[in-house]
């Protein structure tokens, strides 16, 4: 394990705001994977709602596999095993799903008449229904945290942030 | 550069084996997806299941949540591509109190899970959750071929699970002219102060005071 021994002063708060940052990111993707991957048929409904996918095994393929992959990859922060992988997916995936939830908000907005921050709906993200605009400010601070996660030089407490030897810097 | 190449190696392996590993969690998983299936058999995007939306005009919100300017048209239009029919409160509190209900002549089914189910249904429903249609069919599909009007029905407002079970409920055998859609679901039926009945079916227990 890369532990936290010999860490420099100068490092150590830094080093400690990476770990809380990865197991944050760790604990938000495990509890919202897992609320969908508990209720696949719901997850299934709300992502049909977004329009994208009309070819039934794709659907299905997606909500059905998404929720695991997010599962899969908040084991991986929390343990430590390949983080810069693990969390390039995470933005990787936070990206689209944040502008498909923004494309979703204006058209209710459109077709409502409502103020934008008024707008809530179920997106499918794991947490019920949501107003729109903390969900994208949510959205963001996971997105920048895991960017800044991906470039921070040090891993501490990881099982193996890296399986392939040059991806440690 | 190199160590750039390297953290791109990661990823695509890591969904590699995550997707795969995701497939077979859902198969393993009791409530897993059947890839194959097509869930939603009336083939267009109605009336979404979505957006609850936080406003003051509820034709505003109908609006939005239903994603067209008129859903109750949009309903219709689809039910009547199936060979289906809409039933308004008046005609299901009718079939409800008619003598042959309790005969089985006439049938009530809840297209909604387990859950809301047993959170409540209109009395002597049966239950026929079309996500986990293996589980449910054996037991409804003989009742509602004998039956001579079926009334299928869920939440009401933005859910569209009725729709999708009639329309297997026609699949495997029922008469469409013997099968009704209930839009305004059980949500309708409880604002009119109709007795829900709560657990299992013909469990004896309701929410209102009279059966």
């Amino acid at each position: 394990m890369s532990g936290g021994s010999g860490i420099p002063g100068s490092h150590r708060v830094p080093d400690l705001l990476a770990v809380a940052a990865r197991w944050l990111l760790a604990a938000v993707f495990l509890y919202l994977g897992l609320g969908k991957a508990l209720h696949p048929v719901e997850f299934l409904k709300l992502v049909r709602q977004y329009g994208v996918f009309e070819d039934p095994l794709l659907l299905n393929l997606v909500a059905a596999v998404l929720p695991w992959f997010e599962v899969i990859c908040g084991l991986l922060l929390l343990a430590g095993v390949t983080v810069r992988g693990a969390v390039w997916l995470l933005v990787a995936m936070l990206i689209p799903f944040t502008a498909l939830i923004l494309l979703r908000a204006l058209a209710i907005r459109e077709l409502g008449a409502l103020p934008f921050c008024a707008i809530k709906f179920d997106c499918g993200c794991g947490g019920g229904e949501v107003f729109i605009c903390p969900k994208l400010f949510e959205n963001a601070g996971l997105t920048i945290l895991s960017v800044w996660l991906a470039f921070y030089p040090r891993q501490r407490l990881c099982l193996r942030p890296a399986i392939v030897a040059s991806a440690v810097r | 550069m190199r160590a750039f190449g390297a953290v791109v190696v990661e990823s695509l392996l890591i969904a590699a084996v995550g997707s795969a590993l995701a497939l077979a969690a859902n198969a393993l998983s009791p409530r897993g997806l059947r890839l194959s299936r097509n869930y939603f058999p009336n083939g267009e995007r109605g009336a979404p299941s979505v957006p609850a939306t936080a406003t003051h005009s509820p034709a505003a919100s109908a609006a939005a949540a239903f994603g067209s300017a008129n859903p109750a048209a949009a309903l219709l239009r689809r039910l009547e591509k199936h060979g289906l029919r809409a039933v308004t409160a008046s005609e299901v509190i009718a079939l409800y109190r008619d003598p042959q209900y309790e005969q089985g002549l006439m049938v009530f089914v809840d297209a909604r899970d387990d859950a809301h189910f047993a959170a409540g249904h209109i009395p002597g429903a049966w239950q026929f959750n079309h996500y986990r249609a293996e589980n449910y069919l054996p037991a409804v599909l003989p009742v509602c071929l004998i039956a001579l009007k079926v009334v299928v029905y869920c939440t009401g407002g933005q859910c569209e699970d009725s729709e999708f079970a009639a329309v297997m409920l026609r699949d495997a055998g029922v008469p469409a002219e013997n099968l009704f859609v209930y839009p305004g679901g059980i949500t309708e039926w409880m604002t009119n102060n109709l007795p829900v009945e709560i657990g299992a079916r013909r469990s004896g227990r309701f929410l209102s005071a009279t059966p």
